[in-house]
């Protein structure tokens, strides 16, 4: 699996929360790619961010705020147990 | 405190505006009169000039009167800082280019339409236009 994570860089307060949801997504093995917005828009775009930071969870729009670690642990088992 | 020097006529003649759309401004809660004549008149201070031209640039840029209302405040605010700015003009910014893509898939849907309708020949009844628009089925019905 693969999270994207879409945010603009220089939010203060987005940082420590991106940072526990990447230790969230790396214990649970799962690829983590943090993308700034304004370098892919076009990406953000065709998976209907419009509000950031947004999280996708392989392709798809999961979190349009950002979630909890548990919310995203929880989001990443459900998709497991889908697959 | 700016001394309220304007009436609603100079501050719209200044401002390239209405003066309907200051009164519409005004129960926005965009703009506020600085006082009040003792005939009722309003009257604005000399920034209402600046404050219509903010408004009408943050317009210009797809900003709603509701937003507008909020980068109105953050300017007021001590706690709010550019960023904060940033990020609401980076989040209209996806809010523009999502609606610019949706946009273009309607402009290809017509065009696809137009395309099927070649001569413009046929009665109104035969029109593949309005007979592809009845089904709404397909890429048409799908656009974004």
């Amino acid at each position: 699996m693969k999270i994207e994570l879409f945010h603009a860089p220089g939010c203060e307060r987005c940082a420590p929360l991106m940072a526990e949801l990447q230790a969230a997504a790396a214990m649970s093995g799962v690829e983590w790619c943090e993308i700034n917005v304004l370098d892919s828009l076009e990406r953000a775009v065709e998976l209907g961010v419009l509000t950031l930071p947004a999280l996708a969870i392989d392709g798809v729009l999961v979190f349009a705020t950002l979630p909890t670690p548990a919310q995203l642990r929880e989001a990443l088992r459900q998709r497991d147990k889908d697959a | 405190m700016t001394r309220a020097v304007l009436t609603i006529g100079k501050l719209a003649q200044a401002g390239g505006i209405s003066t309907d759309a200051l009164r519409y401004y005004e129960r926005e809660g965009l703009m506020a009169p600085a006082a009040k004549t003792d005939s009722g008149y309003r009257l604005y201070g000399e920034d209402a000039v600046r404050r219509v031209r903010f408004i009408q640039h943050a317009q210009a840029c797809g900003f709603t009167l509701a937003e507008i209302r909020e980068l109105l405040h953050l300017r007021q605010s001590d706690s709010a800082c550019c960023n904060d700015v940033r990020q609401r003009a980076i989040e209209k910014k996806l809010q523009l280019a999502a609606k610019i893509r949706a946009m273009q898939s309607m402009s290809a849907a017509l065009e696809r339409l137009i395309v099927e309708c070649a001569d413009g020949a046929q009665a109104v009844n035969e029109c593949p236009i309005l007979a592809a628009l009845e089904q709404l089925d397909g890429d048409t019905e799908r656009a974004p």
